[in-house]
């Protein structure tokens, strides 16, 4: 996984660490902080290192501060001191400006407020180097912004904090020095004024990043219309149309009623208002590991997912040998780098595993493709195979519904792009006009 | 066979031999005298054999019922309360019809699966449509499939000859024919040997089986895919209540020749341990049942020449099951921390 791989990370510093998916940050992050061993070579600290996971280690159940002192609980005789451990979580919140409500549990709480409190717990314990893995990933524009300014407050006080990521802005905009890490080794190493974007992605992939096939203009009939849509508790009246050979882009923060809308227009969630929309759907979940595959079964097994009755051709019997060379194909198309499509998914990185979900939902030709998140937490090279075989579907004619938490996505894909915020369209952008500030400002309109 | 259950059966196997050489120094009997008599017991001649594979016969039904339910996801423990009802239906249809030998045993077995899948899908009715944890639901449909049939024998379908609580005596030519002349050996494990294949092919090669496990493995991921929990959940308990009322028919029309409410000692109870030690596969199963089937008789002849009481070994099979069990998450420890 990693060779020869050495690191350093000083008080008082941001310092970035990139590099593709598979590259071995995470296992690094976890040497590092002593989750996992390895094999050779040692490891200094001063003081403690605190790591916060990609995915969130909170229990769901139990509120915040019940989460943040867990481990470390005040005690008063055999009970544990509830107002010393409020007062603890509220104080520690207000001086690194992690605004949480300690009484409130977990489970109702939204991404972004939940990896507060992850920071929290691990601030709990006095951490002299803090890692962060991914943190940004799940994250509104302006939860970007707090939780750099957070971070911006740790490093006042002397905290080391290590960022793992794969998004460039962040680094070139906090970050004082960048380790590209590629499949397991240090490529570059360098402070972030003697570095230049470019150089950082060359050096991630390995080579020049593959380009995205250029738009064209639409002017085909609408295949997608949706009038009224109304989901209890998630979405009010809301009409749209996707024509063919268009991608709409609908921005918002998480949980405004995305979920809804791919959900109704996917027809996994019941209704009022009319939906009326081709045939042959490719949808791309938004959460690989629980909605789109089984990770313990073969490449092959989840392929075939949801094309399983195709794939036995009218029969009861699936047709192997069809549904090994309709997984060969996916795999030789969407380039998913694979030992054996035999082996199981989980043995495939992120963005390869994903390649193969969207590898998927394309490769019949789809009408109308459902696309939520696609390239969440996958790497550069993926992202660009994503990116590309998205705009050859809609080159080919496919309606596109593209629900993405990453403006750049959004303007690097749209032909048009939807603002939704409460369940409800705040406005629209076409001609590919996108006005980032004033979609910014509609995301988080009341 | 996997590779996982070969090794899950290895171990129980070696397991089981330890606790059995314990059971037997604790009883003060010499573990060479004590194997010397559970193998005879249970492999020593035709009417010994034909014993073992009795039971073997008797859990592996059952047993397969609950790896359907399993591999879908569905963990149902009514295996027992399926058996009664699918033998309670068995038993009284045999007792009414007059046709042929040859159809008469196809419809006893055909009641016993209706019977079972009727009892089954309640359960699966149930999780269905008000998401009722199967868990609870068969095991009270245990009590309720036992209350009932108690009630039915000894009410209103009770025979005008029956000494006990049961129904009449089947006609002679509708007892299954035998294997072994003059042994309980009949024809009910060529039938649940087929139903293993038939099972085999069913979840590894056909798309129904390849729903059913999807369903099991990630519910979420083969809802999006467009497979229907609920179906699955309706079928899966209903295919899995039909083959432990198969095993019911098998133990009517094979064994007592009539239902009674003494029909089963707890097949359907040591069949999870039997599917549990098969890995859920077939055919992985059929040899796990041959091993507690080998268990069941050769521990009664254990109990008669050595004085290691029965229920000795079965706490060892619950040792087993305990140890099976406990194995998953031991092993998941090491990886649990990413």
């Amino acid at each position: 996984m990693l060779d020869d791989v050495d690191l350093t990370c000083e008080a008082g510093e941001i310092h970035a660490l990139v590099g593709e998916n598979g590259a071995g940050k995470s296992t690094l992050a976890g040497i590092a902080a002593g989750e996992l061993s390895a094999d050779a070579g040692e490891i200094e600290r001063d003081g403690r290192i605190g790591l916060v996971h990609q995915h969130f280690a909170l229990i769901d159940r139990l509120c915040v501060w019940e989460n943040v002192v867990l481990g470390n609980e005040p005690r008063r005789l055999a009970t544990i001191d509830r107002h010393a451990a409020r007062t603890f979580v509220r104080e520690l919140g207000e001086r690194y400006g992690l605004d949480v409500d300690p009484d409130a549990y977990v489970e109702d709480l939204p991404v972004g407020i939940r990896q507060r409190v992850e920071l929290l717990r691990e601030l709990a314990r006095n951490p002299s180097i803090l890692i962060l893995d991914e943190p940004t990933a799940a994250l509104s524009p302006g939860e970007v912004g707090r939780l750099f300014a957070t971070i911006a407050r740790l490093t006042e006080n002397g905290v080391g904090v290590l960022v793992i990521t794969h998004k460039l802005d962040e680094v070139f905009a906090h970050a004082g020095r960048v380790t590209v890490l590629r499949r397991g080794i240090v490529v570059e190493r360098r402070p972030i004024a003697e570095i230049t974007r470019e150089q950082v992605a060359r050096a991630m992939i390995g080579g020049e990043i593959p380009s995205i096939p250029a738009h064209q203009p639409t002017d085909g009939p609408v295949l997608v219309r949706v009038e009224a849509l109304a989901v209890p508790g998630a979405i009010e009246h809301l009409s749209l149309r996707i024509a063919a050979g268009e991608i709409l882009g609908v921005a918002g923060v998480e949980g405004n009623g995305q979920s809804a809308l791919a959900d109704a227009l996917a027809g996994l969630t019941p209704f009022r208002g009319s939906v009326e929309r081709p045939a042959r759907v490719g949808v791309i979940p938004q959460d690989r590991l629980v909605e789109a595959v089984i990770p313990g079964w073969s490449l092959v097994e989840n392929a075939m997912l949801g094309r399983e009755r195709a794939a036995a051709k009218g029969s009861w019997r699936i047709d192997r040998a069809a549904a090994r060379a309709q997984c060969a194909a996916i795999v030789e198309r969407f380039d998913v780098r694979t030992a054996s499509i035999d082996a199981p998914l989980a043995t495939l990185s992120g963005g390869n595993q994903q390649k193969l979900v969207v590898g998927r939902a394309l490769i019949d030709n789809p009408e109308f493709v459902i696309a939520y998140n696609p390239t969440r937490g996958i790497d550069i090279g993926a992202t660009a195979t994503v990116h590309g075989e998205l705009l050859a579907a809609r080159n080919r004619g496919a309606a596109i519904l593209l629900i993405s938490f990453e403006l750049d996505e959004l303007f690097a894909l749209s032909d048009r792009i939807v603002v939704i915020a409460r369940g409800t369209l705040r406005g629209e952008f076409s001609d590919r006009r996108f006005d980032r500030d004033a979609i910014g400002r509609l995301m988080v309109s009341a | 066979m996997k590779h996982e259950s070969a090794k899950a059966l290895l171990i129980g196997t070696l397991g089981v031999a330890a606790a059995m050489s314990l059971a037997m120094i604790a009883s003060h009997v010499s573990p060479i005298v004590g194997f010397n008599a559970f193998f005879y017991g249970a492999f020593g001649g035709k009417q010994e054999i034909a014993e073992t594979l009795a039971s073997t016969t008797a859990l592996l039904f059952p047993a397969l019922g609950i790896a359907i339910a399993f591999r879908a996801g569905l963990f149902n423990i009514g295996a027992e309360g399926q058996l009664l009802v699918g033998g309670l239906l068995a038993g009284w249809i045999g007792t009414r019809i007059d046709v042929p030998p040859a159809p008469a045993i196809a419809a006893i077995f055909i009641a016993g699966a209706l019977g079972g899948a009727l009892w089954g899908a309640i359960a699966g009715w149930l999780k269905a449509t008000r998401g009722a944890n199967e868990v609870i639901s068969t095991l009270m449909l245990n009590f309720i499939a036992a209350s009932l049939a108690l009630y039915l024998v000894t009410g209103p379908l009770r025979a005008p000859d029956a000494a006990g609580p049961e129904l009449s005596l089947l006609p002679h030519a509708y007892w299954l024919p035998t294997l072994l002349s003059h042994t309980r050996a009949t024809i009910a494990l060529p039938i649940a040997l087929l139903a293993a294949f038939a099972l085999r092919y069913v979840l590894d090669r056909t798309w129904y089986g390849y729903r059913l496990r999807a369903a099991g493995e990630a519910p979420e991921a083969a809802r999006r895919a467009g497979i229907s929990l609920s179906r699955v959940a309706l079928w899966a308990m209903a295919w899995s209540g039909a083959l432990a009322g198969m095993g019911g028919a098998a133990l009517v029309a094979g064994e007592l020749h009539r239902f009674n409410t003494q029909l089963s000692p707890g097949y359907g109870f040591i069949a999870i341990a039997v599917a549990l030690v098969g890995g859920l596969e077939p055919l992985a199963i059929c040899l796990a049942a041959l091993a507690f089937g080998a268990l069941e008789s050769g521990g009664l002849a254990l109990q008669a020449a050595a004085a290691v009481p029965k229920d000795a070994i079965h706490v060892i099979e619950g040792v087993l099951v305990f140890a099976l069990a406990a194995r998953r998450y031991l092993g998941a420890r090491g990886t649990a921390t990413r």
